[in-house]
């Protein structure tokens, strides 16, 4: 193998991949970046088995040529060394070949590196990308399911599916959603799908690895490729492909949770009733005890109170913008409710209670594609 | 390793494991146990292989050239988890990885396989987050479990896999080859009885530790029979020194009771099993004096000894006890 | 040494300067040091907490004013109190005490008495104190000063007689050597408006309590005064309670098994047993546990604890054995076990438990709430035999926690009960 390359391309790949690469494996060869040249350009490819990254240099676009190829082929590179390397090269380009054993030299200007490289047939195959498998989806849009589902995803190893995201794609709608059997987030988009009639269900994916993924997109409404594979999900974009691995297991069914009637129903302004939730929980400590109970007081109006032990009370009362059915009393875990709120993006949300020993309903008033679910707290 | 080669001393474990392959009836989990040397890593690995080959042949045997095979063979393999104790013991930690791939799809495929090498030395909290998994195997998963100490697994453990016992080696097989490459009978015949194969067999004989250990055995049972109040001190300035290692006072305890097994082999006329045969005058005058019973009741002592250095007792006081017991009646 | 074993032996360890110490245990450049833990640096604001013997040595008498701790002492090293830090060390010096018997009742973050009448070890008593106090030293880094006496008042009393680092024995019959002449203030127990009301009634010091009228002290101080009586005379009835400080922040139960065992089946049924008791206990008193505790001591004495925080707190019995069937797997090293204990920790009262119910099954969760009340009610009516499970039918001391008039209310209890038996044989004298 050898080629030259645009540094500051090259540069910018390596930092891109080597987000994925950690020293702490338990399989030698992924300490390593795997780069291969070919005809079309140079691929690096890093992972630490959970996600992989791989990001490509095309040989030129319209306006550049950022690659030359003189001899096809690829080799695995001690991803530590090298990517330390690769930021202090001197000169705009940067020649790597390899020789025998896989002994590797990479030179920049006068700087010249000898690496020992691994064999790259030892480094792990990632899923072929199958064009007829493929729907696309807009980068900001991708973004928004992320953030609006992750935060509800579990951290505990009891129960291991709960940690990942449940994607579900039917007639051309995508619905991901989320719980760690307190909290259900949902959320749904309308998506285009290149197979007319492509569908798939209990797709996991790591909540990790799409906080991951979340932070290597930019903001823009740009198209990602997604391919479902049966133990990987791949995400392309302009130059790289973003793959996770999957979720073993069924994902336990979250649809019929889902009360459709309602005994109460309350509209809020979202923002208002965040910082209401946020000021009534001031006394309490972090991550104890974060109940929080709401009660119908007449007028339209809702009290909500924290009792945190030996410090005091805290009383919050907020105006409804509608009101309707049953006069109410429930406590429920504030702080899953300022996550839900935080990631709503509606002006107003409404509230459906079915009592006070009900999981209750939080949706948007100006879409129906989001939707959050609330288990209530027994006290006792 | 090909099957062929394993079923040399393991025929009836490759062919029960070829024909679940063949079948497709794999077990999700299996415990390999059998003595140091029967190669249970070996088999496990062949499984291993078996498992993630596509282009396994008809006869179940893994192709051992293709990207698979090759990376199994060199640890490079993402879907192959091996578990090796960390120092003296399997962590939590380390099962708490192996957890956490369990609930993940492999990465190159749906197919994932896990080794456990010598699951006796998990942490009782290891072995309990195992259990877990074993209780709700997921996906096309393959556990495999090595040990040489059955009996220090926990039994909730066995009885959720498929224990696969491994045949120890017949001791004629390994004097003969011992013989062949030039060592003398007397050392043949009882390294063949401690050492669970000819590999470890030979390399007793080679160091001369062999030899040593022998006539430190042989001191000993003079004294207990003629010299009692002298075995103790023997035992303090001879026998501790040179079995200084735990697995070597094993080895030591092993050699002793071979002593105590050829006392009853004279007593009842087996002779040509006798494994000291170069001391049996001093054999027949020990087994004049001493009832079967008795030989039999000190036989249990030392393997009592044996289990007391397993669970971790100072072997000095092991010593000390079985030396009371060796020296009644 | 006397070793007539006819009344109890108590030791109240008092630790001296405890705040102080620990920061010293933490950074030895402090040693030696005057130092002093003030609740506010500043100097307008602050008052001295606790100071170190070399700061008192210049005049630093807390509580006092930091200004005016720095005039009399301008070299004072002054700390800002760390709690965690404080309740760390007393867990650990805690730990030390129990060592030496379970019936240790802490009385505050630094001090404690222990009921050493029938210690772990048949070492003499002053033996043990001097034990305590040295280990306290050398493994904590923590000095302390130890009272020997008959009973906890006498204890503490012959605590407070040297500071630092003493050991005071205080018999009975020293009493009118030695306490009488002091004030009243001394007497433990009697505070400011108390002393000066029986100043006001001529009496001054301990002596002159014990002489005067008990029906008198009762008609102006009531109960009380007729104690104050008595512990002039150097009487004091009380138990060390190990679960006084904790009436409502921990509930538990150990038990001593018959002998040693390995048996998983019998740790069952005692964990099984003790599970229930804690947990009737708990339901008595209508409280939850937010934090189940196991204990278990080994054959060579050895003791691990070892807790869970739930996710929410429970009282029934069927939870709370789920919990310590479920730290004992985990935990057990598989050597043999002398002694096993639950105790239910991070205790809160009915009706402010909180559970938050699960999306997948909480139509369950409010069953199991109403079969265990079901089940007590059955109890009370028909008796502790009336609803066992399986594994709890058989004969084992451990059953006797089943009953309630033998059940121990207390931790350990049965440990005493069992010293007890063996007290008859060295009473033969």
């Amino acid at each position: 193998m050898k080629f030259k390359v645009h540094r500051d391309q090259f540069v910018q790949g390596v930092q891109h991949v080597a987000k994925s690469i950690s020293q702490r494996t338990t399989i030698p060869i992924l300490t390593g970046m795997k780069l291969e040249a070919s005809a079309e350009g140079v691929t690096l490819t890093g992972s630490d088995s959970d996600i992989s990254i791989e990001y490509f240099i095309p040989k030129e676009d319209e306006e550049h040529q950022y690659v030359e190829v003189f001899e096809e082929g690829s080799i695995v590179l001690q991803a530590k060394y090298f990517t330390e390397i690769v930021k202090k090269l001197p000169k705009e380009t940067v020649e790597i070949s390899v020789q025998d054993q896989f002994a590797t030299t990479v030179m920049s200007g006068s700087a010249v590196f000898n690496l020992n490289g691994l064999d790259p047939e030892e480094y792990p195959r990632l899923p072929q990308v199958e064009e007829d498998k493929t729907f696309q989806i807009p980068k900001d849009l991708l973004k928004n399911l992320i953030r609006q589902t992750v935060f509800a995803t579990s951290n505990a190893e009891t129960r291991p599916i709960l940690t990942g995201v449940h994607w579900q794609l039917n007639d051309e709608q995508l619905t991901c959603s989320a719980t760690d059997s307190h909290r259900l987030a949902m959320r749904k988009a309308k998506i285009n799908t290149n197979s007319s009639g492509l569908s798939f269900s209990n797709v996991v994916i790591p909540g990790k690895s799409l906080s991951e993924l979340s932070k290597v997109l930019n903001d823009s409404d740009e198209l990602v490729d997604v391919v479902v594979s049966e133990n990987q999900i791949l995400f392309k974009a302009d130059h790289f492909l973003f793959f996770s691995r999957l979720l073993e297991g069924n994902y336990p069914a979250t649809e019929n949770m889902i009360p459709t009637e309602a005994k109460t129903s309350v509209i809020l302004q979202s923002k208002r009733f965040l910082s209401a939730i946020e000021r009534s929980m001031l006394l309490s400590e972090d991550n104890k005890n974060n109940v929080v109970n709401l009660k119908t007081i007449g007028n339209g109006m809702l009290e909500i109170t924290s009792v945190t032990p030996e410090v005091g009370k805290a009383t919050e009362e907020v105006t409804s913008e509608e009101m309707s059915g049953e006069d109410l009393r429930i406590s429920f875990n504030g702080k899953n409710l300022i996550d839900a709120l935080k990631v709503v993006d509606s002006e107003e949300v409404k509230i459906d209670f079915t009592g006070a020993m009900s999981p209750f309903v939080l949706k948007p008033t100006d879409h129906d594609h989001s939707l959050h679910l609330f288990s209530p707290v027994r006290t006792y | 390793m090909t099957w062929a080669e394993l079923a040399e001393k393991q025929a009836t474990v490759v062919q029960m494991l070829k024909n679940s392959i063949l079948k497709e009836r794999l077990a999700h989990a299996y415990l390999f146990e059998g003595k140091q040397g029967t190669k249970t890593d070996l088999m496990a690995f062949q499984l291993a292989k078996a498992f993630l080959c596509q282009k396994r042949g008809d006869d179940a045997e893994p192709c051992h050239t293709c990207e698979h095979c090759r990376r199994i063979d060199s640890g490079n393999h993402p879907d192959l988890h091996l578990i090796q104790a960390e120092g003296a013991s399997i962590k939590v930690d380390q099962i708490r990885h192996l957890l956490k791939e369990f609930s993940y799809q492999g990465l190159e495929s749906t197919r994932k396989v896990y080794i456990v090498e010598e699951a006796d030395t998990m942490t009782n909290s290891a072995a309990n987050s195992l259990l877990k998994f074993l209780e709700e195997p997921g996906g096309e998963s393959l556990a495999i479990l090595q040990t040489t100490k059955r009996h220090a697994i926990l039994p909730t453990i066995q009885s959720r896999v498929q224990v696969l016992s491994f045949a120890p080696l017949p001791p004629e097989s390994v004097i003969e080859t011992l013989l062949e490459k030039g060592y003398s009978e007397v050392q043949a015949r009882i390294a063949s009885q401690i050492a669970a194969d000819v590999e470890e067999a030979e390399s007793l004989c080679s160091s001369d530790w062999i030899a040593q250990a022998r006539s430190k055995v042989i001191q000993l049972v003079h004294e207990i029979s003629k010299r009692p109040q002298r075995a103790l001190l023997t035992v303090h300035e001879h026998w501790l020194p040179f079995f200084s290692e735990r697995s070597s006072l094993q080895l030591g305890m092993d050699m002793l009771m071979l002593w105590y097994r050829d006392l009853l082999r004279v007593q009842i006329g087996q002779e040509n099993q006798v494994v000291y045969t170069d001391c049996m005058d001093d054999l027949k005058n020990q087994a004049l004096s001493q009832s079967q019973p008795t030989i039999r009741h000190k036989l249990t002592a030392i393997f009592d000894a044996k289990r007391r250095l397993d669970a971790n007792s100072s072997p000095q006081l092991v010593m000390d006890q079985l030396l009371l017991k060796l020296q009644e009646g | 040494m006397d070793r007539q074993r006819k009344g109890r032996i108590i030791f109240h360890v008092d630790m001296n300067s405890f705040y102080a110490s620990v920061e010293a245990a933490h950074d030895p450049s402090l040693r030696g040091k005057p130092l002093a833990i003030a609740g506010s640096i500043e100097e307008r604001r602050g008052i001295v907490v606790t100071a170190s013997y070399e700061a008192r040595a210049q005049g630093v008498n807390p509580p006092m004013p930091l200004w005016e701790a720095k005039k009399s002492c301008p070299d004072l090293v002054v700390r800002k109190p760390d709690f965690p830090k404080y309740r760390q060390a007393s867990e650990n010096m805690f730990q030390l005490l129990y060592e030496y018997t379970p019936l240790v009742e802490p009385v505050s973050i630094d001090e404690g008495y222990m009921d050493v009448t029938h210690p772990v070890d048949d070492r003499p008593p002053l033996e043990i104190a001097k034990h305590i106090q040295d280990r306290l030293l050398k493994e904590l880094a923590l000095p302390s000063s130890i009272g020997v006496a008959p009973n906890k008042f006498l204890a503490k009393m012959a605590s407070d007689m040297k500071k630092p680092l003493g050991i005071t024995v205080l018999r009975k019959r020293s009493v009118p050597d030695v306490l009488w002449p002091l004030d009243v203030i001394e007497m433990h127990g009697v505070g400011e408006k108390t002393a000066e009301k029986l100043k006001r009634q001529g009496i001054t010091t301990i002596g002159e309590l014990a002489k005067s009228d008990p029906i008198q002290l009762k008609s102006s101080f009531g109960v009380a005064g007729v104690r104050m009586h008595e512990r002039a005379y150097g009487e004091d009835h009380r138990q060390v309670d190990p679960d006084a400080i904790s009436e409502f922040k921990s509930i538990g139960n150990s038990t001593t098994l018959p002998r040693d065992t390995k048996n998983e089946a019998v740790v069952r049924k005692v964990l099984m047993n003790l599970s229930d008791s804690v947990s009737r206990r708990m339901r008595r008193k209508e409280v939850y546990g937010g934090n189940i505790q196991l204990t278990i001591r080994y054959k060579d004495r050895k003791t691990i604890t070892r807790s869970r925080k739930l996710d929410h707190p429970i009282s029934s019995s069927q939870d709370i054995y789920e919990e310590v069937w479920a730290l004992f797997q985990q935990y057990w090293d598989e050597k043999p076990i002398r002694l096993l204990g639950v105790t239910a920790q991070d205790i809160v009262e009915k009706g402010h438990a909180h559970q938050q119910l699960d999306l997948f099954q909480y139509a369950d969760t409010l069953k199991r709430e109403k079969l265990s009340n079901t089940v007590d009610h059955i109890r009370n009516k028909f008796g502790e035999g009336a609803l066992l499970k399986g594994a709890q039918m058989s004969e084992d001391s451990s059953d006797l926690l089943r009953d309630e008039e033998k059940r121990g209310t207390s931790l350990e209890k049965d440990f005493l009960r069992e010293g007890f038996l063996n007290e008859k044989q060295d009473n033969e004298d």
